[in-house]
């Protein structure tokens, strides 16, 4: 059973989408922001729909690259491109941290030039914490504070109250949403998988632009749904997908029609976000925050690398992973100094291994799709 | 031991050629910026041999560390950035081979070359690091590439540094520097002896006080200075921190500056002021000697030398940290990328009314993500405030097959036409 033509998951082939103006009707506010080390609990907490930017089906960039130079991330010139032609005026509210260097300086150019421009008249927010880039107990006491003062910065824009009862009912939400999650990830490892990585892409995208009370009630109608599918049967080679952001399905196309199955991924639309919970009980904001600073990393941590490849390891064991796909968007120095080092040590565990580098709109299509036939080829 | 800093000995070797070639040759009165820093530079890296041979641990630390805080030990620190680029600047053939190297083994071709160049040495067994340190700033080429150093087992020493530069920032900070140099202590067996920094900290804030003046001579019309003293500042700031070289240098930088401010003297003939918001290029040193004699045009600031920190107090142990986080902090470049933009430009407007200049040239380095979406911000606010221009040249500042010093040359003597 194909969830090809879900409505629900269609969702993910735009950027507003019908649940958010129904939630702004309801005088609810959306507030933006790039990067998962933001407490989305929190927001929800205070009746602000966190909506993660992306720029999903937008391939232009031509207005990004001009206040950006060409070394930078696509994605985020992308996302910027958007913004500077209007995709993202319905937005209430802007927050940022210092997840990379090309994301975190949108902070300014948007109150710059996307916020200040021309005929653009909506007074939006905009939020500013650092995130510390070690994993220490000093680092998450800094961590916890930021979250402290960008709750008071909240209640202070838009004259509202912040209660722990709005936190708990917030974390129980959201951590119900991440058990929905993990289940459907338990779907797709199965020896027949119940969904293709396209699929799972989509659950995730649509994930983070809808209120979650609304995506937790399809999701168990998606899982039971799964549940009831016989799986995909064809014999393919059974692929993990590791690196940059990624929220659009023709590359994830390409690869499963080449001959694999993405069954297990390593990405921020992906496992990194729902595999750990906030634990109930104690101070909701403290709990918030040590869910965000100490569960699995992305490269933006720099003393985590290995725990990152632990991970790795055993889900390569527990999916049945035949082979790995690292992928880097081109100048991301994060994910490629990461993948390089991935590379290195899956190679040396006899791991079959791909690493390419790609642009967020799909180019190069016949390279990257000889690249990838090959390795499959490759792979016993 | 010999073989643990042989890039160190390759630098000495070609430093001291160079400086003996420019004595023999150029005029007495002419480069003498030149003349000066490559002497300076020839000491400090005779000493860090010489400490090298003695067996002292070699501790690779990441230039947005000020060297001095690690006078606190017996060692010989070698800056990862520093050297990728000094090398770049003096090897005939630059530092291309050892990018080569690390690229192959798989660094990213975006990823910056001012780490790429000690990775690539590292890979080719020429440096044996007993720690590298590093703060986790100023970019994500720091964050990406130094665990590099760790996967090759040389321990790893991390201070955080927060992305935000307010008042608890640098209390954070304080305490990671501590702890910082605690863990280093540990790793090559020395108790770290702040007294040692001290004494460090008083050369740093005595030199401090002559590049203040430097600073405000060189607003002069014309500049009294060569082009040369931005990438020897940024040569002195690494190699001579904390050092006594450091305060000859700047003696007698300042010496000559005020020699030549009162009778009105520039060894440029000063046609066209230019600001560099970013840094000049490394992989050519000559770049600076040539504009100044063929376009006329002198560099008056680079990002080395336009943002000047206040001097650590070192009257007690709390404020000589407390203040050498603020220092760190406020380290060129560390400064720039921890800041939002919107003190940023008009800090750079101001400076650049202060100094009269002419125009802006940015060179937009592949490795800086930091700095890729300031460039258009830059040139609009010089237009709309100024009314000057600001050229943007695509580069990679440490590599010369990105964009050749012929390209370069062209696009400024172009730029500089429409100027005239």
């Amino acid at each position: 059973m194909s969830l090809q033509n879900d409505p629900f998951l269609n969702i993910s082939n735009s950027i507003n989408n019908e649940y958010i103006k129904e939630w702004q009707a309801s005088k609810k506010r959306v507030i933006g922001y790039y990067c998962t080390y933001i407490p989305e609990e929190l927001l929800y907490a205070a009746n602000l729909l966190p909506f993660r930017i992306r720029a999903t089906g937008h391939e232009k960039t031509e207005l990004g690259d001009i206040l950006m130079v060409r070394f930078t991330c696509s994605f985020v010139r992308a996302s910027l491109d958007l913004a500077l032609r209007g995709g993202f005026d319905f937005l209430d509210g802007f927050l940022i941290c210092n997840s990379c260097d090309h994301s975190r300086r949108m902070f300014e150019i948007f109150n710059m030039k996307v916020f200040n421009r021309e005929g653009f008249k909506k007074k939006v927010p905009r939020f500013y914490f650092s995130v510390p880039h070690i994993i220490t107990e000093e680092g998450f006491n800094w961590y916890w504070q930021e979250i402290i003062e960008l709750k008071e910065e909240l209640e202070m824009a838009y004259n509202i109250d912040i209660t722990d009862s709005n936190l708990e009912n917030s974390i129980k939400v959201h951590n119900e949403n991440r058990r929905l999650l993990r289940e459907i990830h338990r779907l797709r490892v199965l020896e027949k998988p119940k969904l293709s990585g396209a699929e799972a892409l989509r659950i995730s995208v649509v994930n983070s632009s809808v209120p979650k009370d609304i995506t937790n009630q399809e999701l168990h109608r998606i899982i039971y749904k799964l549940k009831e599918s016989e799986g995909i049967k064809d014999l393919r080679k059974r692929i993990m997908f590791v690196g940059s952001i990624i929220d659009d399905l023709k590359f994830v196309n390409l690869i499963e029609n080449s001959g694999a199955l993405i069954v297990s991924d390593f990405l921020c639309f992906g496992t990194r976000n729902f595999l750990d919970d906030v634990q109930i009980g104690g101070n909701p904001l403290e709990q918030i925050s040590k869910r965000v600073y100490h569960r699995i990393s992305c490269p933006r941590m720099m003393d985590d690398h290995e725990r990152r490849l632990k991970f790795l390891k055993n889900e390569i064991k527990t999916a049945k992973i035949d082979g790995v796909i690292l992928q880097r968007i081109n100048n991301c120095d994060l994910h490629g100094c990461d993948n390089m080092l991935f590379e290195h040590e899956l190679k040396e565990l006899e791991i079959p291994v791909l690493n390419i580098d790609r642009e967020y709109v799909q180019a190069d299509t016949t390279r990257l799709r000889t690249r990838i036939e090959a390795f499959l080829e490759m792979i016993k | 031991m010999k073989e643990k800093v042989i890039p160190y000995k390759m630098l000495l070797e070609v430093i001291s050629n160079s400086y003996e070639l420019v004595w023999r040759i150029v005029p007495e009165h002419e480069m003498q910026v030149l003349k000066m820093g490559l002497k300076n530079l020839e000491k400090c890296l005779i000493d860090y041999i010489q400490k090298a041979e003695e067996g002292l641990p070699i501790i690779g630390y990441h230039f947005a560390c000020p060297a001095e805080f690690l006078h606190c030990f017996d060692c010989v620190p070698i800056c990862i950035e520093g050297t990728s680029y000094l090398l770049a600047a003096l090897l005939p053939n630059g530092s291309e081979k050892y990018y080569d190297l690390i690229t192959h083994w798989g660094h990213p071709y975006h990823t910056c070359s001012s780490q790429k160049g000690v990775m690539g040495m590292v890979l080719d067994d020429l440096f044996k690091f007993d720690v590298i340190t590093t703060p986790t700033a100023p970019c994500d080429n720091t964050y990406a590439s130094y665990p590099f150093f760790k996967y090759k087992d040389i321990p790893l020493v991390i201070t955080d540094m927060p992305f935000i530069r307010e008042e608890k920032s640098y209390e954070f900070y304080a305490e990671q520097i501590k702890i910082g140099l605690s863990e280093i202590g540990k790793i090559i067996g020395q108790e770290p002896d702040f007294d040692k920094i001290k004494k460090s900290l008083e050369i740093e804030n005595q030199s401090l006080k002559l590049e203040f003046e430097l600073f405000e001579l060189k607003k002069a019309t014309p500049c009294p200075l060569e082009s040369m003293i931005n990438p020897m500042s940024a040569a002195a700031a690494v190699f001579m921190a904390g050092r006594p070289e450091k305060l000859d240098f700047y003696e007698n930088m300042l010496a000559l500056a005020k020699k030549r401010y009162k009778k009105k003297e520039s060894p440029i003939e000063e046609r066209i002021r230019s600001i560099w918001p970013y840094m000049t290029i490394f992989f050519d040193l000559a770049l600076c000697e040539w504009l100044d004699r063929e376009i006329k045009m002198s560099v008056l600031l680079d990002i080395f030398s336009y943002n000047l920190y206040d001097p650590v107090d070192t009257s007690s142990e709390d404020k000589m940290f407390n203040d050498m986080a603020r220092k760190s902090m406020n380290f060129p470049m560390i400064k720039q990328s921890i800041d939002f933009y919107d003190d940023f430009i008009p800090e750079f407007i101001n400076t650049t009314k202060e100094f009269k200049a002419d125009c802006g040239i940015f060179t937009s380095h592949i490795g800086c993500k930091q700095f890729g979406s300031i460039p258009q911000l830059l040139r609009e606010a010089l237009r709309d405030e100024l009314g000057i221009p600001l050229l943007i040249i695509d580069i990679d500042v440490g590599d010369k097959r990105f964009a050749s010093i012929k390209t370069v040359k062209d696009k400024i003597r172009m730029f500089a036409n429409t100027l005239l």
